[in-house]
């Protein structure tokens, strides 16, 4: 079983202690991920993407934060493990690429350095071929004359450069998992198809798994073969991409389809809102956490919150009492 | 829709210059459009081609080096003292970042009503029933929200009360500089809704500057594609992504990202990146990353040709238009 998954991720909780209490920013995720796959987990701010994306890696906070569940990487539970344990697997087995390159590099270091650190640190390599590794690693990664950029700063490169450095510190060690945080978000259009056809074409290369985590439906739509769609901390339908555009159950991902206007609509096209916003973690209900806010409400989901369930597709589940009708093809954008 | 338009705003070879260590940098050099009364024109670009100073100039709030900007017939960028504090009351600017944009330690009804209070324009009774009705045409409840800080808003209730407090002057034009770029999808369509009627209903015209296309073409009667500094093509929405003139545009377009897993994928991306506006390229600014450019592109700069009614670009080697949909457009419902 452990052959073709590489990531089986089983009620993972994250809990911040906070001064108005218990805060559960991820609550009992289940899912796994098979090998060479790209998952895409799509949510908007607050619904515990990035935590979840950090927890399975073990690199959520250390302080006030509890989490439960299991996360098991090529068989390493990083559940429970200390940092000393995590480091063996990160940069080797699990990677990150991280939402800000601005910020993400250390400024007053040249990135050569910065490739360098991870090769020298965690493969023992000596200076010399860690140098001529880290200028293979930013050719691979699309920048131009990586002999002289070795020796820049992040502040001599743009954005999407920076992005490119990012990437490649984190293929350093050639993990088998890249976990991409936003990886595009901030970026220029043109630049942010350039990136994503450059994770694309690496994943084949370096025959990695990859989890894409952001808030644009328009990035998972076509790089990712399955989703998953987060609300208030919990996965609310996962499926093959397929399945969670056409053929989606929850009332929530037709609702965040048809809210992001399309380049394909005409002009002053009126766009179809979510009422409200999404609720306070802290004081959730014991009901659907949408219900608040969905228009197929019935009192059963505000009293009883609605665990996963299969849909008729294979491997596509959704959470909702009163699920939108099987043959929704017809009504998508 | 009236047959017959007077611009309300022109804007003629509007030039702005910085300067970085003693070397001009020419942020916009040359721009030129006119907004109809009542229209919304859409400015798209990446960063740093200028899209955001030439908001910024209209208002002079950065001051244009060369050019004028009428705005009804008059030209602010000659005015100075009360005469362009009266003109700024006609244009106001919605700016990017809601939270950053108002006061966190004032009271939300102090802020709306912080123009008329500048003005001394109505008094105490009349303020008040003002602020109340502004406040409750975007959404916020005064008797509720009025007494409450800006500290206390979510992103999405912010960019309504920048709303409410841009209105508050009765302006003719808003200037929306990435007004919804850091909002979550759900909200993003409230705040789009919500502008849209009350366009309608304060009969507003529009600058709507931002870098993502589906949401421009939402709200655009026309746009215009900016590239380092200058406009390269200008047209009406539906027609200009139909069918694009410049290559640059036609790039642009391709590179966006549906939320469509049958999207086709374009197979082609703009390579590289944009020069520096320091040392911007002679000829077409584009020809340097275009695959269509010739020596011609480089010798001479390219001005500005009629294509299509109302679509102009700037290229020497325009890509032909094709009208699908040619028929004029008539309003459904």
């Amino acid at each position: 079983m452990s052959d073709d998954k590489l990531l089986i991720v089983k009620d993972l909780t994250t809990t911040f202690a906070t001064a108005g209490g218990d805060l559960p920013a991820v609550a009992g995720v289940s899912f796994d991920l098979a090998r060479n796959e790209t998952l895409g987990i799509v949510g908007e701010s607050g619904s515990g993407k990035t935590v979840l994306s950090r927890t399975i890696m073990g690199l959520q906070p250390r302080v006030n934060t509890t989490v439960s569940g299991s996360s098991i990487i090529d068989g390493f539970e990083v559940v429970g493990a200390s940092e000393n344990e995590k480091r063996t697997i990160w940069g080797t087995e699990v990677a990150m690429v991280f939402q800000d390159p601005m910020t993400s590099l250390n400024p007053v270091m040249r990135i050569g350095k910065q490739i360098d650190e991870a090769l020298r640190v965690r493969l023992g390599m000596n200076r010399k071929d860690a140098k001529a590794r880290a200028i293979e690693l930013l050719e691979l990664v699309g920048i131009p004359s990586p002999v002289q950029r070795y020796n820049a700063y992040p502040g001599q490169l743009s954005g999407g450069m920076r992005q490119r450095v990012v990437i490649a510190i984190a293929l350093a060690c050639s993990p088998k998992l890249l976990m991409a945080d936003e990886p595009t978000t901030g970026l220029d259009v043109t630049i942010q198809a350039q990136i994503l056809n450059l994770l694309d074409e690496l994943k084949g290369r370096l025959k990695m798994s990859v989890i894409l985590v952001t808030h644009d439906l328009g990035v998972v739509a076509t790089r990712t073969s399955r989703i998953a769609v987060m609300y208030a901390g919990r996965i609310v339908e996962t499926g093959t991409t397929r399945d969670v555009f056409y053929h989606h159950r929850m009332p929530y991902t037709r609702a965040l389809l048809e809210s992001s206007p399309k380049v394909a609509n005409k002009s002053h096209t009126r766009l179809v809102t979510i009422p409200g916003r999404p609720p306070n973690l802290l004081s959730l209900s014991d009901g659907c956490s949408f219900a608040p806010r969905c228009k197929y409400a019935t009192d059963q989901c505000h009293l009883v919150r609605p665990e996963l369930r299969p849909s008729i597709e294979p491997g596509h589940t959704f959470a909702c009492w009163n699920p939108l009708p099987i043959n929704a093809e017809a009504t998508l954008p | 829709m009236s047959a017959i338009r007077t611009p309300l705003l022109r804007v003629n070879d509007l030039e702005v210059t910085f300067y970085v260590h003693g070397h001009a940098v020419s942020a916009v050099s040359g721009v030129s459009f006119e907004i109809m009364e009542g229209e919304t024109l859409g400015l798209v670009g990446e960063s740093g081609c200028g899209k955001s100073t030439t908001g910024k100039a209209l208002m002079r709030i950065v001051e244009p080096s060369k050019g004028t900007v009428e705005l009804e017939g008059v030209d602010i960028t000659k005015e100075s003292g009360k005469a362009l504090r009266s003109a700024r009351t006609r244009m106001q600017m919605i700016f990017q970042d809601p939270i950053s944009s108002l006061n966190p330690r004032r009271r939300v009804k102090d802020i709306v009503a912080e123009p008329l209070d500048c003005w001394k324009s109505v008094t105490g009774v009349e303020r008040d029933t003002l602020i109340s009705d502004l406040l409750s045409k975007v959404g916020i409840d005064p008797s509720v929200y009025g007494n409450r800080y800006a500290r206390q808003f979510s992103g999405g209730q912010c960019q309504r009360i920048s709303i409410a407090r841009s209105l508050a002057m009765r302006p003719k034009l808003l200037i929306c500089d990435e007004m919804v770029s850091a909002l979550d999808v759900s909200v993003q369509a409230q705040i789009l809704n919500l502008l849209e009627d009350l366009k309608a209903e304060y009969g507003l015209t529009l600058l709507f500057i931002a870098h993502d296309l589906a949401v421009v073409k939402n709200v655009s009667d026309r746009v215009a594609v900016m590239y380092l500094g200058k406009i390269c093509e200008i047209g009406p929405a539906d027609t200009l992504y139909e069918s694009p003139a410049h290559p640059y545009t036609e790039f642009l377009l391709g590179a966006a990202l549906e939320a469509d897993p049958d999207s086709p994928m374009h197979s082609q991306t703009l390579e590289g990146e944009p020069p520096s506006p320091m040392n911007p390229p002679s000829g077409c600014r584009f020809r340097t990353r275009c695959p269509n450019a010739t020596q011609k592109c480089a010798d001479e700069e390219p001005l500005p040709q009629e294509v299509a009614p109302n679509h102009l670009v700037s290229c020497h080697y325009p890509l032909t238009i094709h009208h699908k949909s040619a028929t004029p457009i008539t309003l459904e419902g």
